[in-house]
């Protein structure tokens, strides 16, 4: 089965720093993949990379076989890709209906229909509450959720969701898991970037690829990966016995 | 919804009437003030587009207002067309102009846009004072008689034409879409907006009301030159009533242009050694207190005192950012 998203040799570099050096990797349709790696290790640039906002000094990514390099971000938006930004970005100064019905526009042609979609997505992540007041109004939890409802008003087939968990409070994380877990029962694939957050990595990932210092170390199942002593060396320092 | 658009629509229209109807009936002061009102409300409403919904702070609409003011009045002194056919025509080339134009301006951001667009008008201003076929620096006196009665005709049909406009931006998923972009151009492309083809079509319209508008500034004037074609009296003015009234709102071109033109005329009036001064510590004064304008300012009372703290934006914005 040929992937939904297919990185290959994808690098960038900032001056000297090479925040991605040569990565591959797949994701399937439907699938959870969680892309784990401490702070600098490359997953921003990746989720960048495969939005369209920054183009690699080489390799290509191609979705459902089109070749996302060099694409506007409107195309690549609307080829069903959505993603959210580690650090929340909403439209201030627009409602929170609003700031969801833009992502519906495309589909939805009308302001009106829109924003009808727009309040369904917006009860859906639990803000209806807040469904008329102005972004710039909700707590950071809350725009972590506006976020996700902009991101599934795309109805795309692929979320990037980068830095998933950072500011969260440990029941706020489990209901995180949750909403990915949800994800792939509708059939959406997910891109999970997570820096230190085992424990829900292990439960929501179908796959993990791990990325250090801008390069892939490990790929595989979660019990895989865990095992990997590269894995292990990176993220944890040297094995217990080495001590 | 349907009913109100109706209502709406036949306010509108009686307005618009009303306004036609008595014109003839002004006296030459009185259809002086009207007409300068008209024309600064229909620039205002012009400019607030491109600089008010899409955020793109222009210092330089005249320039198409100048083009529209040139072009008519070359026409009319070379060919015995009917002078508003010219003014259209001047229209037509103030949006051909700002097709390239705003493809171009438009890249650059913020502070850089503006200063861009000032240097364009400031380069049109140059190029008329330097040109044969302008008049250079004594510019082009028009022969042809047309009524002040004519023009603010005119002014009124395009400042109706420039609210109009505006309603259609402000209810439709376009105007949502100019919203978005000023707010986060990126974040508005991830979420599928096309905001290159967006920011260029809005400035399109901010070229083509001051493009209609300027044809008639010519006919009023029985004149053209650099300094009234691009006026920077009239750009500062379009833009002040604006940020007064409410910038990228439906109706703060409209309270802006008729508060602000009755302040500065009584000003002018009473105190005309003091009154740019004091017009403009006025001004100052409204910015401190009512920041993003007056429209906003009661539309957040009529909601409810909750909301009026948000008014002021940052300091909301600053305390829902704490985890």
């Amino acid at each position: 089965m040929s992937a939904l998203l297919e990185v290959r040799g994808v690098s960038v570099a900032f001056g000297g720093v090479h925040a991605l050096r040569d990565v591959s990797l797949d994701v399937r349709a439907g699938e959870v993949l969680s892309i784990v790696g401490p702070n600098g290790a490359g997953k921003t640039t990746l989720f960048n990379v495969v939005s369209g906002v920054r183009r690699p000094h080489a390799g290509s990514a191609r979705f459902d076989g089109r070749e996302l390099v060099g694409m506007p971000l409107h195309r690549v938006a609307r080829l069903g890709i959505a993603r959210t930004y580690q650090v929340v970005r909403p439209f201030h100064r627009l409602s929170v209906v609003d700031n969801v019905a833009v992502a519906a526009l495309e589909r939805e042609r009308t302001r009106t229909a829109a924003r009808r979609f727009a309040r369904e997505v917006v009860a859906s992540v639990g803000l209806e509450r807040f469904a008329d007041m102005e972004a710039s109004a909700l707590t950071l939890t809350q725009r972590k959720r506006l976020e996700l409802a902009r991101a599934l008003a795309l109805r795309p087939r692929l979320i990037l969701l980068d830095e998933v968990m950072a500011g969260l409070t440990p029941t706020e994380m489990d209901e995180m898991a949750e909403f990915v877990l949800g994800l792939r029962s509708r059939g959406i694939a997910a891109v999970a970037g997570i820096e230190h957050v085992m424990r829900l990595v292990m439960r929501v990932s179908d796959r993990i690829v791990v990325l250090d210092a801008g390069a892939k170390i490990a790929e595989g199942s979660p019990a895989e990966v865990m095992d990997d002593p590269r894995v292990i060396e990176a993220y944890l320092g040297a094995p217990l016995s080495a001590v | 919804m349907s009913l109100r658009a109706a209502l709406g629509i036949a306010l509108f229209a009686a307005v618009v009437a009303t306004l036609a109807v008595t014109g003839p009936f002004l006296s030459g002061y009185w259809l002086a003030v009207a007409y300068q009102t008209l024309l600064a409300i229909g620039l205002a409403y012009g400019w607030n587009v491109i600089s008010g919904y899409a955020g793109y702070f222009s210092f330089g609409q005249i320039t198409f207002f100048g083009i529209g003011a040139y072009t008519t009045a070359l026409i009319a002194s070379h060919t015995s067309l009917d002078w508003r056919i010219a003014a259209l025509a001047g229209g037509a080339l103030a949006v051909a102009v700002a097709a390239p134009a705003g493809a171009i301006m438009l890249r650059l951001r913020g502070p850089f846009f503006s200063l861009g667009m000032l240097g364009l008008a400031q380069t049109l201003r140059v190029v008329a004072a330097s040109s044969g076929f302008t008049g250079g620096g004594t510019g082009l006196y028009l022969t042809a008689t047309v009524t002040p009665l004519a023009v603010y005709e005119w002014t009124l049909a395009v400042a109706a034409l420039a609210f109009a406009a505006t309603v259609a931006v402000d209810r439709s998923a376009f105007g949502l879409r100019l919203r978005a972009l000023r707010e986060d151009e990126q974040v508005a492309g991830t979420l599928g907006i096309a905001v290159t083809g967006a920011k260029v079509r809005a400035f399109l319209i901010s070229a083509a009301i001051p493009g209609l508008l300027g044809g008639g500034y010519a006919m009023y004037l029985t004149l053209v030159d650099p300094p009234s074609a691009f006026s920077t009296r009239l750009e500062l003015q379009a833009i002040v009533m604006t940020v007064f009234g409410g910038i990228g709102t439906l109706w703060g071109p409209l309270v802006g242009g008729v508060v602000m033109s009755q302040i500065s005329e009584q000003l002018w009036a009473r105190f005309p050694q003091a009154y740019l001064m004091i017009f403009g510590g006025l001004l100052v004064v409204f910015l401190i207190v009512v920041p993003r304008g007056v429209v906003p300012a009661i539309a957040s009372r009529r909601r409810g005192g909750s909301r009026s703290a948000r008014a002021s934006g940052a300091p909301a914005a600053a305390a829902g950012a704490e985890p």
